[in-house]
This record gives C-alpha cells, structure tokens and sequence, in this order.
C-alpha cells in the first residue's frame, strides 16, 4: 500500500504570547498514532476545484457588474474577500465571547478588539470626510436606536451562537467549508429572522420607537469620539490580556 | 508514556478543545495524548490552548480537512 | 513542479494565517466596503426578505406586517436573490470560504453527527435570526459596524452578546455536551 508521504505542519505563528519552541519537522516526521481506530480517506489535491471555482468567481463577478451594476459586482468581490479571509484566518467571533469564558483563552477576542479599533480609525475619517463636506454621512445606517430590543436580540444572538457553533459570519464561513450543522442552523436563522420580522411592529411600538440614537461624534466631536473609542477598545484589550494571564494560573 | 487516542471527529466548535483540556488532565506526564479532528477551529485552538499550557505539540495531515494532534504532556 | 507545492502558495493559501493578519483584512475591506457602498458590512440584513420570499412563494402574504411596510421593506420584496446587493454579498462570503478550502485541499463534508448537534443548531439558529432582528444585526452588523461606525449601540450590543455567550457556554455544557 502506498501513501503519499505524511506531510508534518510545523509550528504556525502564534498568536499567543507564549514562547516560540525551536522544534524541528524532522525529529517525529513518521510520527503516526499507534492505535488507528479511524479510517483513513487519502489525502487528495484539491487546488484543481479550488482554482475551478476562482474561475466562475471571476465570471460571476464580471456577469453581475455588466449585467446588474459595478456595485453589485462590488458587493460580490467584498462577499469573497470577506469569506477568504475569514477562513484563512479562522476568525471567529463567537469565538472571542465564549473562549474567554469556557478556555481561558482571548486572543480572538483581542483580534476582534483590534478590528474594531482599525476600522473605526478608517471610518471616522470617511464619515467626517463627508460630514465636513456637506454630502450624506456613510454608514449611519448602522447607528440605530438603543433600547430594550437591543439588549434582548444581543442576549439572545449571544446564547444562540453558542449553541449553533457560529454566529453569522461564522455560519456562512462554514457552509462553505462543508459543514451540515451549519447548513441547518442556517435555515432556522433566516426563519427565526422573518418570525421576528412579524413582530417587529410590537418591538418598535413598544421599544425601538422610544430609543436613543447615540453617535460618538454628536456627543465628543469628530476627534473626540476617536479619542474615547481608542481608549475603551485599548482598555478592553488590556483587560482580555490580563483574563487570559489570571485564567491560566487558575488552571496551573 | 502511554499514548492515547481522542476521536473528535465531527464536532463541533468548541468540543474538541474541551474534551482535550479534561483528557489532557487525567493524563501523566509523559503520556501523548492524540486527537483526531477534523475542525477548522480546533486545528488552531486546540495546538494554541497546548503550547500555552507548555505542553509539547504536532500536528499531522491525515486527510483532506482532516488532522491528528500530538499532545505531549510535559506540566 | 506541482502548483500546490509552491512556496507562495503555500504561504497564501495553505498555511494559516494570525488572527490579527484577520483584523488588519477585515478591517481593510469594512473599509473598502464603506467606501465603494456608502454602508457597512452586514450579514442578516436580508434574512428576513428571504423567508418572505419562500413564504410567498407558497402563497403566504407580508403585506399587512409593519417590517414590510416600510420602503425599504417593500423594495427588497421585489427584488430577487441576485439583484439583492447583501444577498449576493451572504452567498459570495461563502464562496469565499469555499474557495480558500478548496486551495488549501482542505474541504470535507461534515455531516451531522448526532441529535444534540441537531437540536444545537435549531435552537441556537432561531435564538441568532429572532435577537439579529430585533436588534438590527447581527455580530456584523451591530456589532461590528456598529462600533466601527461610533454608535453607542454596538457596545450595547457587545455587552449583552457577551452575556448572552455566558449563558450559551453554561448550556453548552450542561445540555449539549456528552
């Protein structure tokens, strides 16, 4: 029987402060289980599929800016380049909220501090930019009215992303990695969303409707909204760092 | 220095890594404990969570998506 | 010598990347995204509009609901999934995925392995579409793009996600774990 030669993934960068250990590939390079209780499917080569689907990626994306609009095509591309890197990365959201809670472990939840803090840098500035000059501000569609309804959908998208394994990034990350549950929780998600969406009447009369709308800048201004964002994320950051420190002498 | 197998084939986020933590307790050190998975996250978490814990860790390929993870148990 | 093999490809699509090289793309692309659409990145926008969708199309009506009342409500009903800019967007995330899957010739089916997977998924499906609506989003959405856009509300959401999470982890374990 022949077998492709075992591949041995060596140390990958880590994210973690812990020290790099000098290991070397070839020390256990015909390191294999001495038990094998699970079938083995032979590895295959994939890049052929992967470079198939590249090629209808390019296609889909050229169709849709001739035959729909360049936006469209824009919202395509932005769609893959979101779902590559998410993949590429393993970057999971749900992920920076329940490892520090069930492993101790944070350092999602610091990338996804330091996401924010680099996006928030670059939207500022696009949204001064355009306040400054007198054109509608982009992205306020994404400052909405706090209230009730937001404390009670984020609690129970928190308890459900858990639950399901992924949140909504996460969800379709992994269908597109082949994953079944996923699959399914999917469906239920677009179904519990129009159930809501029949009672959102009931939720605006009685709580969206009263809510504020707070954005940073009305209250600090342009540079002081920054300043205060910075200076929460940077907080934070530090907190999640020393979570992580405090949860691994717990365990040692 | 017994060897041990983890099959955490199938699960899903954050199973496998929780199963090793409670796996790699009972274990003595010097034992290895192997576990199968086939999960993206665990593939990073779980290798992450072991050198974090000094523990000395390899992974292996095994098959399309599909790994082995040497874990063994130095603390 | 065979593509895959190549030390560029292996360091682009083959060998994973740190979650901060996530952050900084992530990040970059929020900000394309901004830029070129005047919005921000969201996932369960079109939701809803999909279940009205197949709700109607087995007969069912939306009309006398408020959510479709309004004029965006009623212009994402007559659109369809391809001229649906955030739909195409969902579907090209997970193309996305696929695709660096595929190159790094790690894709495998995952079936479902048992009952409790099931039920996890139902129930947490549901609990993430019903609070992503009424909440205006989702960890994207709300969460993400609302910080990023310096709405106060996105750190509400932020707080009570994380509780949330609490709570999910607590039942995890108890009701969801072997």
């Amino acid at each position: 029987m022949s077998e492709e030669a075992v591949r041995v993934i060596t140390e990958e960068p880590s994210d973690a402060s812990s020290r790099r250990s000098a290991q070397t590939s070839s020390r256990r390079s015909s390191r294999r289980s001495t038990r094998r209780s699970v079938e083995r499917k032979p590895k295959q080569d994939q890049t052929i599929y992967g470079l198939g689907v590249l090629a209808i990626v390019i296609a889909v994306g050229i169709y849709l800016a001739a035959a729909v609009s360049a936006v469209m095509g824009i919202f395509w591309v932005t769609g893959i380049a979101f779902g590559f890197i998410l993949r590429r990365t393993n970057f999971c959201f749900t992920a920076s909220m329940r490892d520090p809670i069930m492993t101790g472990s944070t350092s999602l939840t610091k990338a996804v501090l330091i996401a924010f803090a680099i996006t928030s840098i670059g939207f500022v500035a696009i949204q001064y930019g355009s306040a400054t000059a007198g054109l509608p501000v982009p992205g306020m569609g994404f400052v909405v009215p706090i209230s009730f309804a937001t404390a009670a959908g984020a609690f129970l998208f928190g308890i459900g992303m858990v639950l399901a394994g992924g949140c909504a990034s996460g969800t379709l990350m992994r269908i597109g990695e082949g994953y079944g549950m996923q699959l399914l929780s999917i469906v239920f998600f677009v179904f519990g969303s129009f159930w809501a969406a029949r009672d959102m009447g009931w939720w605006t009369l009685n709580f969206i409707s009263n809510g504020p709308v707070i954005h940073l800048p009305a209250v600090f201004g342009w540079g002081g909204a920054i300043f205060v964002q910075l200076l929460i994320i940077g907080l934070l950051y530090i907190a999640a760092d020393k979570w992580e420190t405090r949860k691994q002498e717990q365990e040692s | 220095m017994a060897e041990y197998e983890l099959d955490c084939l199938g699960e899903a986020c954050p199973i496998p890594l929780v199963k090793t933590e409670n796996k790699l307790k009972e274990l003595e050190i010097g034992d290895t404990l192997i576990v199968i998975i086939d999960h993206s996250c665990a593939l990073k978490n779980v290798p992450e969570w072991a050198r974090k814990h000094k523990h000395e860790v390899e992974v292996e390929e095994i098959g399309d998506g599909e790994y082995e993870i040497f874990i063994d148990k130095t603390a | 010598m065979k593509l895959s093999s190549n030390k560029h490809f292996q360091a682009w699509f083959k060998s994973p990347w740190t979650y901060v090289t996530g952050a900084i793309l992530l990040s970059i692309f929020q900000i394309v995204t901004i830029a070129s659409t005047g919005s921000s990145w969201g996932v369960t926008g079109p939701f809803a509009t999909w279940g009205a969708w197949v709700y109607q199309a087995f007969g069912g009506s939306v009309d006398h609901w408020y959510f479709f009342s309004t004029e965006s409500g009623q212009a994402s009903l007559q659109r369809t999934f391809f001229t649906d800019p955030a739909s195409v967007r969902n579907l090209g995330v997970i193309i996305g995925a696929l695709l660096a899957t595929l190159l790094a010739s790690q894709f495998k089916f995952k079936k479902i392995k048992n009952m409790r997977q099931v039920a996890a998924a139902i129930v947490g499906g549901l609990l993430m579409g019903y609070g992503a609506r009424i909440a205006f989003g989702c960890n994207i959405g709300a969460l993400y793009s609302g910080i990023a856009n310096l709405s106060v509300s996105g750190w509400v959401f932020a707080l009570f996600m994380f509780a949330g999470a609490y709570v999910g982890s607590k039942l995890l374990v108890r009701y969801f774990m072997v």
